[in-house]
C-alpha cells in the first residue's frame, strides 16, 4: 500500500513539474497584463498575417497529404509489389529524423545552390526564403500521419466487403467511394486531424527554408519564436503560444472522439 | 445455368491449392463442394466467381467462357463466409447495391428490395444496420443482396459455418426451400458432410486440391470410390481389412458370425448405441445397433459374440 | 497458360480487359508505378520530390568540394568521391560540430533512460492505480505530442526561464535542455508500455505472490520481463526524437556554445549560409538517427520473439 502511494506521488510530482506548472504559468503569463493586452497581441498585423500564411499552407499541404496517404495505404494494404517494405519505410523518414535535416535537404535540392536549382530558377521557382519552400517543408514533415492511421484499419476490416461489391458489379471507383472510404472514414479523419496539427505546428524545417521574413514566410510558430528571440516581445510570444496550445487541446479532444467512433465501428463486428 | 470447369489449377507460391480440377455442375442444381479444410474447396469457389484467376484451365458458365471475365461482369451472386455486409449501409441499401450499380430506376429497385426482403423474411428490418442483426439475419441479408441482381449462379462459401447449431439447422431447411422456389444454380462450399448430404442434390468431394469423387449424395454414400470418401461421408469402421459402415454390421451368436469377438464397451446415444468389439484377428471394430436390439440380444460388456455383414444373410 | 478445351470454341463474352497472365502478371507484381491505374507513379513521384531527392542531394552536398558548390548531379561521381570525404570529415570533426554531436548524444541517452524509468512508473499508475483524475491524467500524457515544439519551448520558459516566477532559471543550461527533451519525449515510453501492461495476465503476478514474492520481487521477476520489448521500443523512439529535436530547445538553449546541440549547430550553419558544412553534419546526424531506430527495432523484435 505504501509502495502504491509513493509511486503515485512521484508520478504526479513529475508530471506536475514537467507539464502541469508550465502550462498553468503560460496561461498566467499570457493574461498577465489582462485579456485586452492578450487580444491586442493576438490580433496585431504580424500575428494575423502569420496565422493567414499558416492556414494557407495547411490548406495546400493537408489535402495533398491526405490523397497521397489514402492512395499509399491502399497500395500497402491491398496490393503486393516488389519494394513494398522500402516504400512503407520512406513515409516514416521525415518524422524520424530532425526537422532541421528536412529543411537543409530541401534547400540543397531546390534552392539556387541545390541540385535542381538551375532549371527551377529558369522557371522562376526558388524554395529558399519563399512560401513555396515553407509549403514543401510542411508537406514533408506531415507526410505519414494519414497513411499510418488508415493501414491498420484497412487490414482489420479485410477485403470481403470490396470483393462482395465487385461480384455485385461495382467498378473500382464505385467500390472506393461507396464501400472502402465509408469504412475507413473515421481513420481518415483521425489522420487528417494529426496532419493539420503537425502542419500548423511545424517549426524547425520551416525555419531553415523560410529565412523568417515577416509577412512573407512567417508562419505562426515562427512568429512565436521571432517574438521571443528577435523582437523581445515576450507577451506576443506567450499569447501566440497560448493560441496554438488551445488548438492542440482541441485536436486532442477531436482525436479522442474519433478513436471512440473507430473502436465502436470495429467492436460492433467482433 | 450450367457450369463446367475444366483442368482448373491454382498455385499460391509453391502450394497447389487447386490441382487439375474438372467438373460439371448441372443447370438448376444445388451442388455442395465438400472437403476437409485445406482441400482447396474455397479456392475452387473463388475461381468460379472470378475473385481468383486460375493459372490454368477454364470456367464456362452457361456456354460462355468466363475465365478471363472480371467478377463484376460474371452475373454471379456470392455469399461470403462472414457475409461481408456493407457495415455503413442499412439492410435495404445493402440489398439494393447491385441494382444501383446497374442503374435500375429507383421505383424498380424499391419494389425488388421489398420483394427480396419478403423472400428472406427480413421485411421488418429494412432500416436496420448489419450490426443490429443476428448472425442468421445477416446471412439472409447477404443472400438477398446476392440474389438481387438475378445471378446466373449463386455461390455460397461455408454459408452456415459461423452460426450456432439451432440456427444452422433452420437455415439449411430454409435454403433448400428457397432453392425449390427460385431454382438458381447454386454451389456451396462446406466441410460438414451432414450439411452437404442434407442440403445438396450433387456432391463434389475434394481432397488436397483434387476432386476425389462427384455424384448424387446417396450414390456417394452407398458406393464411395475411396476409403477417404467412405470415411468422410459418414461413420465408418474397419472390418476384415475393409472400410465399412457400422450400421452395415450386425452382432450374432458366436457360431453364426464371420469373425468371433468380445464386447469391450457399449456407449448408448439415445436411440442408438455404439458397441465396440475386440475381434479374434486382433483388430477392433464398432457396430451401430438400436437400443431394442441390445436389450433383446442381452448384450453386455465381456460377452463373446460373432460379427458379420448385414448383407451376408440376404 | 490456358489449356485448350473443347468449350473454348463457344461464344466468348469478354466484358473487361483480359486478366494479366504470364509475364504481364509478374510485371504488375513487380512494378509499383503501374498499380492503381498509374496512381502508384504519382505517389512515387511525390515521395521523390519531398523526401528521396532532397536527402540524396543533401548527402551528396555534404561530400562536395567546397569551392564548386554549384553541384550539378553528374559532378558527383567525378569530384565528390575523390575529394568529398575530406570535406565531410572536416565539417563533422570541427570543434563546434563535435561538441554539439556529443552533447546531443549524451543528453538523448540520459533523456531516453529517465523516460524509460518514468514511462514504466507512469504507465503503471495509469493502468493499475485508481484515483480521482486518472482519466484526465491519461489524456494529459498526449499533450506534448499534440503541442507544437516551439510552444513547448515557450511553455517551459514561462516557468523555468529568465523571469521565472518560482526563481528557477534554467535558461542556457543543460538542465533546461534536458527538461525540454523530457517534455517532448514523454508520450513515447508511456504509450508503448501502457498497452502491454494493460494486457498482462494478473494471475501470474498473483501466483508469484502466493509463492512468497514481495511487491518489488514480483515486479522485477514477473512483470518486467514482459515489458522489456515495449520499454526498449519507447527508449529507441525517445532517443531518436531527442537527438533530432530542435523546436522545444531553440529558445531555452539561448545560442551559447555550451548549450548548442547538433540540430542547433546545423541551424547556426544555415544562418551563416555554410550549406556544405550543414549538409555534412546533417548527414552524420541522419546516420545516427537511422542506426538508433533500426537497432531499437531489431532489439525489441528479438525480445518479443523470445517471449512468444
Amino acid at each position: 500500500m505504501r509502495a502504491r502511494w509513493t509511486l503515485r506521488t512521484v508520478v504526479l510530482a513529475y508530471l506536475g513539474i514537467l507539464i502541469g506548472l508550465p502550462v498553468v504559468f503560460l496561461v498566467l503569463k499570457a493574461f498577465g497584463h489582462g485579456f485586452g493586452a492578450f487580444w491586442g497581441e493576438v490580433t496585431q498585423t504580424d500575428a494575423l498575417s502569420a496565422l493567414k500564411l499558416s492556414l494557407i499552407i495547411a490548406a495546400v499541404a493537408v489535402p495533398i497529404n491526405t490523397v497521397v496517404g489514402v492512395g499509399a495505404a491502399l497500395l500497402i494494404a491491398r496490393h503486393d509489389f516488389i519494394g513494398k517494405r522500402i516504400f512503407d519505410t520512406i513515409f516514416d523518414v521525415p518524422v524520424a529524423i530532425s526537422p532541421i535535416i528536412i529543411g537543409v535537404s530541401l534547400v540543397l535540392a531546390y534552392s539556387r545552390i541545390g541540385w535542381f536549382g538551375a532549371p527551377l530558377a529558369r522557371w522562376g521557382l526558388n524554395v529558399l526564403f519563399t512560401p513555396l519552400g515553407v509549403a514543401l517543408a510542411t508537406m514533408s514533415v506531415s507526410l505519414p500521419y494519414v497513411l499510418r492511421s488508415i493501414v491498420p484499419v484497412l487490414t482489420e476490416i479485410g477485403q470481403d466487403q470490396e470483393h462482395a461489391a465487385r461480384t455485385l458489379g461495382a467498378g473500382r471507383l464505385r467500390i472506393f467511394w461507396n464501400v472502402t472510404l465509408p469504412s475507413i472514414r473515421w481513420a481518415v479523419l483521425y489522420g487528417v486531424t494529426l496532419t493539420i496539427a503537425r502542419t500548423l505546428g511545424e517549426f524547425g524545417a520551416v525555419l531553415v527554408v523560410s529565412g523568417n521574413i515577416t509577412g512573407v514566410t512567417q508562419t505562426l510558430p515562427i512568429y512565436i519564436y521571432d517574438s521571443w528571440d528577435q523582437r523581445f516581445d515576450v507577451l506576443g510570444s506567450y499569447s501566440g503560444a497560448l493560441v496554438l496550445a488551445l488548438i492542440s487541446v482541441a485536436v486532442l479532444s477531436i482525436l479522442a472522439v474519433l478513436r471512440r467512433r473507430e473502436r465502436k465501428l470495429l467492436v460492433d463486428f467482433a | 445455368m450450367s457450369i463446367s470447369l475444366s483442368h482448373l489449377t491454382k498455385h499460391y507460391g509453391k502450394t497447389n491449392a487447386v490441382n487439375d480440377v474438372s467438373a460439371e455442375i448441372g443447370h438448376g442444381s444445388l451442388t455442395a463442394i465438400l472437403g476437409p479444410s485445406g482441400s482447396g474447396k474455397s479456392t475452387l469457389l473463388k475461381l468460379i466467381s472470378g475473385l481468383e484467376r486460375p493459372d490454368e484451365g477454364t470456367v464456362v458458365i452457361d456456354g460462355d467462357d468466363v475465365t478471363k471475365v472480371d467478377p463484376r461482369h460474371r452475373d454471379i451472386g456470392f455469399c461470403f463466409q462472414h457475409y461481408a455486409p456493407f457495415r455503413h449501409m442499412n439492410v435495404a441499401k445493402n440489398v439494393a447495391f447491385g441494382l444501383k450499380v446497374r442503374r435500375r430506376p429507383a421505383k424498380e429497385i424499391d419494389a425488388r428490395v421489398d420483394e427480396l426482403l419478403a423472400l428472406v423474411k427480413l421485411e421488418g428490418k429494412a432500416k436496420s444496420y448489419p450490426s443490429q442483426l443476428s448472425g442468421g439475419e445477416r446471412q439472409r441479408m447477404a443472400l438477398a443482396r446476392a440474389l438481387a441482381i438475378e445471378p446466373r449462379v449463386l455461390l455460397l462459401d461455408e454459408p452456415f459455418g459461423a452460426l450456432d447449431a439451432v440456427v444452422r439447422a433452420e437455415l439449411r431447411h430454409w435454403l433448400k426451400e428457397l432453392h425449390g422456389q427460385i431454382h438458381v444454380t447454386t454451389v456451396l462450399v462446406t466441410h460438414d458432410q451432414q450439411e452437404a448430404m442434407e442440403v445438396a442434390d450433387q456432391l463434389i468431394v475434394m481432397r488436397s486440391g483434387r476432386v476425389v469423387q462427384s455424384g448424387n449424395p446417396l450414390s456417394l454414400y452407398e458406393s464411395p470410390a475411396t476409403d477417404f470418401v467412405h470415411e468422410f461421408l459418414g461413420p465408418s469402421t474397419m472390418f476384415q481389412g475393409q472400410v465399412t459402415r457400422p450400421h452395415d454390421l450386425e452382432l450374432v451368436s458366436v457360431y453364426q458370425g464371420t469373425v468371433k469377438g468380445r464386447i469391450t464397451s457399449i456407449v448408448s446415444l439415445g436411440f442408438e448405441a455404439q458397441v465396440t468389439v475386440e475381434l479374434s484377428d486382433g483388430t477392433t471394430t464398432w457396430v451401430q445397433l438400436s437400443r431394442n436390439e441390445i436389450s433383446t440380444m442381452g448384450l453386455r460388456v465381456a460377452l463373446l459374440v460373432g460379427v458379420r455383414r448385414r448383407e451376408d444373410d440376404v | 497458360m490456358p489449356t485448350a478445351t473443347p468449350l473454348d470454341t463457344t461464344s466468348l463474352k469478354v466484358h473487361s480487359s483480359p486478366a494479366p497472365s504470364g509475364w504481364r502478371r509478374v510485371a504488375s507484381r513487380l512494378s509499383l508505378p503501374l498499380l492503381m491505374g498509374g496512381g502508384g507513379t504519382l505517389i512515387v513521384a511525390y515521395l521523390s520530390i519531398i523526401v528521396i531527392l532532397p536527402i540524396a542531394a543533401m548527402v551528396s552536398h555534404g561530400f562536395s568540394i567546397s569551392i564548386g558548390t554549384k553541384g550539378a548531379w553528374f559532378e558527383f561521381w567525378r569530384w565528390h568521391v575523390a575529394f568529398g570525404f575530406r570535406t565531410f570529415w572536416d565539417a563533422v570533426t570541427a570543434v563546434g560540430a563535435r561538441n554539439a554531436i556529443l552533447l546531443s548524444l549524451w543528453l538523448s541517452l540520459a533523456v531516453a533512460t529517465i523516460n524509460a524509468v518514468m514511462g514504466v512508473a507512469i504507465a503503471w499508475v495509469l493502468v493499475r492505480d485508481r484515483f480521482f483524475g486518472r482519466t484526465f491524467l491519461d489524456s494529459v500524457i498526449d499533450l506534448p505530442f499534440a503541442l507544437p515544439t516551439i510552444v513547448a519551448g515557450v511553455v517551459l520558459l514561462a516557468i523555468y526561464g529568465p523571469d521565472s516566477p518560482i526563481h528557477v532559471d534554467l535558461f542556457e543550461t543543460w538542465m533546461g535542455l534536458m527538461l525540454a527533451l523530457l517534455f517532448v519525449t514523454l508520450p513515447f515510453s508511456v504509450r508503448s508500455v501502457q498497452p502491454v501492461l494493460a494486457s498482462l495476465d494478473l494471475d501470474s503476478e498473483a501466483a508469484a505472490r502466493t509463492l512468497g514474492a514481495g511487491t518489488v520481487r514480483t515486479f522485477v521477476s514477473v512483470v518486467l520481463p514482459s515489458l522489456w520489448p515495449s520499454v526498449l521500443a519507447g527508449f529507441g523512439l525517445a532517443f531518436a526524437r531527442a537527438i533530432g529535436e530542435f523546436g522545444s530547445i531553440s529558445l531555452i538553449a539561448g545560442g551559447i556554445p555550451r548549450t548548442t546541440t547538433a540540430s542547433y549547430y546545423i541551424f547556426n550553419l544555415t544562418s551563416g549560409f555554410l550549406w556544405t558544412d550543414a549538409a555534412a553534419v546533417s548527414t552524420a546526424l541522419l546516420v545516427i538517427s537511422l542506426i538508433v531506430l533500426v537497432s531499437a527495432n531489431v532489439f525489441s523484435r528479438r525480445f518479443q520473439r523470445r517471449l512468444l
